[in-house]
């Protein structure tokens, strides 16, 4: 490019020289010293509410309520956690957490890797119509239903039931689309061939397409898993009696108390994240490119 | 082999498939509706009849408890809706609380995955401290601020009135109480657009920049000339996709302030909220739903001609 481009010649190379210079006198590493600064520093900012949280949910509540914030606790007790194992719902409602985010999941990926092979694998009259719907029903903010969905979940009388939080989780177009443009792009060979061997489209289905996206399944399941544990609006909607609640809602209805009990609000805090902090920590990398892949099908 | 037979090995080939259309029986359309109708029957039962019925409802005063006396009221609710102050009102509160959340979250979460995708140690640290808050419920992390920022126990006001003097009242002012919503969501949702934009960034090919570097350009022209224009698609991802979300947000005033002081983190959805599980004005609720839907689907047809305008290049 250079010699096409004479004018400039000389001061690209000054340039070049300089930040050559730049490298051989250690600006570099002081700025790279910078950017770790900044990067930890903002770490720091970041894992501060962690910190404070698992703190307080270990003081006694003499403690927790002193003017000076104790970031290690003074007196260790397990105190708030006996009590709540002991006196709280929370044992109920992880088991009702579990319940409905692991049904949901399940039933999304086998609802979702149905229609997204027989989007992607099969001709038949109206796919392309129904893709095109179940596209543009990302644009379908999801309060906007809330009130129709209510009348209808109460009319089939699912009210305050698991099934009237899973079912409709279930209609959420995300998964489709996801699977839809992963099938799409495995060869057609492999199909064919299978084909010739005499496959029926389930022993495709199972045999082949379901393990090539083994990936993808696993970041989609994950990536619900995670999302309907953490549903907050329509479960408060749904769920209407204690022993029903999810453990956001049942959170939230503890905060009422008339006492203020910092302690115990932490340890319920802390014990209603244990259980998705692990999942995150152990399976990080698939809930990761779930949302990448987020990034990538818009 | 039988006719039968020898018929049933041609349809498992391209050629026979495309002969069986032809026929009577089609199995493969058949096999196609059976494949999709598990999703299909939760799709339109729990997504599309909802979307009409929530149309039919807001053209309705509408009776929850006996919805065939429902009297059919035109556009009222609608009208109504354009002369309701708490209405105008919650939706300033909520385009309030996007601008002061997307850009902070956008400029933040860029900068970080530029930070993060240097030569740095401890990538992977990195990334699971920012990332980690999104697994997070909303109940979660609104408590854990509330205490946060306890205006008489909270570490941040202790810090404040010990070096300033001041501890401001977070979430009991008008004029705090929404920003501190929005500091909660920056540390909850931050970690969402980090990952989208740490995967952008690394899908640029690194020959830009070492072109680049041998033309002399230093690290504010590559990022103005390489990065930004190289990352558009991921940023405007980010951008749209957290204006929908933050949009519709609900949890945090719920949870942290109740709506208030005086009605200043009322947003749309906790209103729209407010006005059918409180009041029970279902109708009124879903013509908010309505208009609601209007703006955004403005906003992701403009998004839509953006980026679809440019995807071929």
């Amino acid at each position: 490019m250079s010699d096409t481009d004479p004018r400039t010649d000389g001061g690209v190379d000054a340039q070049a020289e300089e930040s050559l210079l730049d490298r051989l006198t250690g600006n570099r590493s002081l700025e790279n010293v910078g950017v770790h600064a900044v990067l930890y520093g903002v770490a720091a900012l970041f894992a501060l509410p962690y910190l404070y949280m698992l703190t307080v949910s270990f003081q006694p509540r003499s403690e927790a309520i002193e003017a000076i914030p104790h970031w290690i606790p003074q007196t260790f007790t397990v105190e708030h956690y006996q009590f709540l194992f002991e006196n709280s719902l929370i044992v109920q409602w992880t088991i009702n957490t579990f319940l409905i985010a692991g049904i949901s999941t399940l039933l999304i990926l086998v609802a979702d890797s149905m229609i997204a092979y027989a989007l992607s694998r099969m001709d038949w009259p109206g796919q392309s119509v129904i893709l095109v719907i179940i596209v543009a029903s990302f644009m379908v903010p999801y309060y906007l239903n809330i009130v129709p969905l209510f009348t209808i979940v109460a009319n089939l009388g699912l009210v305050n039931s698991y099934l009237g939080v899973i079912l409709p989780a279930v209609a959420s177009p995300l998964g489709v689309f996801m699977l839809y443009q992963f099938f799409k792009d495995i060869p057609e060979e492999y199909e064919e061939a299978a084909r010739l061997d005499g496959f029926s489209n389930f022993q495709i289905y199972t045999r082949i397409i379901l393990p090539l996206s083994r990936p993808v399944m696993t970041a989609l399941a994950l990536f619900m898993f995670v999302y309907n544990w953490n549903a907050f609006l329509w479960p408060l909607i749904v769920l209407q009696d204690n022993a029903s609640y999810t453990l956001p809602i049942g959170l939230v209805s503890t905060l009422n108390a008339q006492i203020y009990r910092p302690g115990r609000t932490m340890a319920m805090a802390l014990l209603a994240s244990i259980p998705l902090i692990l999942v995150f920590l152990v399976l990080q990398r698939y809930l990761v490119r779930a949302v990448e892949l987020q990034g990538v099908t818009e | 082999m039988s006719i039968r037979e020898q018929i049933s090995s041609i349809t498992r080939t391209e050629e026979g498939r495309r002969r069986q259309t032809i026929g009577s029986v089609d199995r493969e359309s058949i096999e196609g509706y059976l494949w999709s109708l598990p999703y299909l029957a939760a799709f339109t039962v729990f997504l599309l009849w909802p979307l009409l019925k929530g149309l039919y409802m807001s053209l309705h005063n509408w009776n929850p408890l006996f919805p065939s006396e429902s009297e059919w009221i035109g556009l009222e609710n609608y009208v109504d809706l354009m002369s309701d102050p708490f209405f105008w009102n919650s939706l300033w509160n909520t385009i309030y609380f996007v601008i002061l959340t997307v850009p902070t979250m956008v400029v933040l979460s860029l900068g970080l995955a530029l930070g993060v995708n240097r030569n740095v140690r401890g990538k992977k640290v990195l990334r699971t401290i920012f990332f980690s808050p999104y697994v997070l419920t909303i109940s979660v992390v609104a408590i854990v601020w509330l205490e946060f920022l306890s205006v008489d126990f909270g570490p941040i006001n202790y810090y404040l009135n010990m070096f300033l003097g001041i501890r401001p009242e977070w979430l009991t002012s008008e004029l705090l109480a929404m920003p501190s919503l929005g500091v909660t969501t920056v540390w909850w949702l931050l970690g969402f657009n980090f990952i989208i934009l740490l995967a952008g960034r690394q899908g640029i090919p690194e020959r830009l920049y070492e072109a680049a570097r041998l033309d002399g350009a230093g690290t504010w022209r590559a990022f103005r000339d390489i990065t930004l224009p190289q990352m558009r698609n991921s940023i405007l991802f980010v951008v749209i996709i957290q204006f929908i979300y933050q949009f519709q947000v609900f949890g945090q005033p719920y949870i942290m302030t109740t709506g208030g002081p005086a009605g200043s983190t009322r947003t749309i959805v906790y209103y729209l909220y407010e006005s059918a599980f409180n009041q029970q004005a279902y109708g009124y609720a879903a013509a908010m739903g309505y208009i609601l839907f209007a703006i955004l689907v403005g906003v992701s047809l403009v998004n839509y001609f953006v980026i679809g305008g440019d995807s071929d290049e």
